[in-house]
């Protein structure tokens, strides 16, 4: 007779393939470096699973949670980093950008991605929780620890400074 | 604090074409600005290495290959604060089981513990062992000022406890007041009481009166003699017989007198044998009748001094005790005589209210530990969180 399959497992398998991208790509725009974003990565996820079983559905969405481990991760990693000495920052691919088969499109992108890296931290993480996690506002509130409204504000505000380093003259 | 302004309707139609825009729903064509935006900012997403996937994989499947995820920040040792709620409760619940069972052994050597706090602490003190040792004891520390010790049944037993083996020499008088009260249709059965306990411990009975009536019950009261050396069981099995409303317990110290008699008896018995002995080497009758003459007033010397030397030993020897026994009306009546259920009940409700003492006492710990507990769990948290957000400023 076979054992039941295990459904926290499961459920924590589904969710990891839910958000394993977002996740990462929220992280990265945090911290700004490969290495230390695939470390926080993963010891959210490590974090993640041996907490599953404490998850409770009454505080916010598993994704929010998810997306609450991770933030915290990166943030201490934000802080050990600045104990010690300070990160430079990955060169931004400029061959990938060079390849892009649209040069307009390209252009764009790297506007896009210059304004984004120019953006404040916290304008920054904003976006990269709404844009590459794809927080809704409640989810948003929940990583943040601070009111759905007052989430919707900082959002809004963000994409507008956002829209704007976009399209200020380089 | 910054005060965030409400979001207006324009921006509320902003922030839902972006869910829209990241739902892959269709955006109204005024706000297709945003739709752009989403999906070049998506398009900018960083991508997993081959190597985090993998990494990813495996803690998905096997969980994390080392146990520091389990306590990611900060190790046990550190946190040992957030224990504190717990360990005050856990001592707080070991002392009111400590105040509990204490009490309980109290409880235990009093046979007839539902006459009042008085009658509890008096059984008490009954209970103590060598109590006329202990006497002895303070007479030889404070040999030349006569001790007497009046009454509160309940501080008592602070002074007995101090005794440590009885002195020999010393010879100490002690009297003893007893006051019980009964119910009043109990008076001339415990003076009966009075009487049997008085020959169990081979006391005299020097005088007696018994005095009964329908109003109160009456009076009773005993001029006893009871050996000293078992003074401490006949006191101990007096009080049970009532309620003691009073006790006294006056101690003479009577080594001066008794030293001084012996002496004199010493001297006389050997001027006695000095004389007897001048009798017979006398010659002369005058002499003879001269000796003789001596030879008696030394002989009711002697009497004299032996006499006063045997009532010294019998007052050291024999404690008096005088007791009176007064009917009461409203004397409970299970206060003189055997265990009932309504000793029962009073001792259930006695013990009832010794719990809930302790257990408040606990609480009283308890409360405020867990309260400063939280306290401090709270602003660990919020300084954690605080520092964690300054880390965002700080880039």
């Amino acid at each position: 007779m076979t054992e039941p399959p295990n459904t926290a497992t499961q459920s924590f398998d589904a969710l990891y393939r839910e958000c394993a991208r977002d996740l990462y790509a929220y992280v990265r725009t945090l911290l700004h470096d490969d290495a230390s974003a695939e470390d926080a990565t993963a010891l959210a996820f490590e974090r993640a699973y041996c907490r599953r079983d404490s998850f409770d559905a009454r505080r916010g969405s598993q994704r929010a949670w998810l997306f609450g481990i991770a933030r915290n991760a990166a943030l201490d990693e934000l802080r050990r980093r600045r104990r010690s000495a300070p990160l430079i920052a990955d060169l931004p691919d400029e061959g990938a950008i060079a390849l892009d088969e649209q040069a307009e499109q390209s252009l764009r992108r790297a506007t896009v991605r210059v304004a984004l890296d120019d953006l404040p931290a916290r304008e920054r993480e904003l976006i990269a929780l709404k844009f590459h996690g794809g927080l809704t506002n409640a989810e948003l509130a929940t990583v943040l620890g601070t009111s759905e409204s007052n989430a919707g504000t900082r959002v809004h505000r963000a994409v507008t400074k956002l829209r704007e380093a976009c399209h200020a003259p380089s | 604090m910054r005060r965030r302004e409400p979001l207006s309707p324009e921006d509320e139609r902003e922030l839902d074409a972006i869910d829209r825009a990241l739902c892959g729903e269709p955006v109204d064509h005024d706000l297709r600005e945003f739709e752009d935006l989403v999906n070049e900012v998506r398009a900018t997403a960083p991508q997993m290495s081959p190597a985090l996937t993998a990494q990813l994989e495996r803690i998905v499947e096997h969980g994390p290959e080392t146990d520091t995820a389990a306590a990611p920040t900060k190790p046990l040792r550190s946190r040992r604060w957030v224990l504190m709620p717990a360990f005050g409760t856990v001592t707080a619940l070991v002392v009111a089981l400590v105040v509990v069972l204490g009490n309980a052994d109290n409880d235990d050597n009093d046979p007839r513990s539902s006459g009042g706090d008085e009658t509890v602490s008096v059984t008490k003190q009954e209970a103590q062992p060598n109590a006329g040792g202990a006497v002895a004891e303070d007479r030889a520390a404070t040999p030349a000022r006569p001790q007497s010790s009046t009454a509160d049944p309940a501080t008592a037993p602070a002074t007995r406890s101090s005794a440590i083996a009885p002195a020999r020499e010393r010879k100490v008088e002690t009297s003893v007041l007893l006051a019980l009260t009964t119910s009043k249709d109990k008076v001339q059965s415990t003076a009966d009481d009075v009487n049997q306990t008085v020959a169990r411990f081979r006391g005299i009975v020097a005088s007696s009166s018994v005095n009964t009536n329908d109003a109160d019950g009456g009076d009773a009261t005993f001029d006893l003699r009871i050996p000293t050396t078992r003074l401490d069981d006949a006191l101990a099995a007096l009080a049970k017989l009532g309620h003691v409303s009073e006790r006294r317990q006056d101690l003479q110290d009577i080594t001066a007198s008794f030293t001084s008699t012996q002496d004199r008896l010493d001297e006389a018995r050997a001027e006695r044998r000095g004389l007897l002995k001048a009798l017979g080497n006398a010659t002369s009758q005058n002499q003879i009748e001269s000796l003789r003459a001596r030879l008696r007033i030394v002989r009711a010397q002697l009497a004299s001094a032996k006499s006063q030397l045997a009532s010294l030993q019998r007052r050291a020897d024999y404690s008096r005790v005088n007791v009176t026994i007064r009917g009461n009306a409203k004397a409970e009546q299970g206060g003189g005589g055997s265990w009932s259920p309504g000793d029962a009940a009073n001792d259930a409700l006695r013990v009832l209210e010794v719990i809930a003492g302790v257990a408040l006492i606990a609480l009283a710990i308890a409360i405020p530990l867990a309260l400063l507990g939280l306290a401090i769990l709270f602003g660990k948290r919020v300084a954690r969180t605080r520092r964690r957000e300054s880390a965002l400023d700080a880039t």
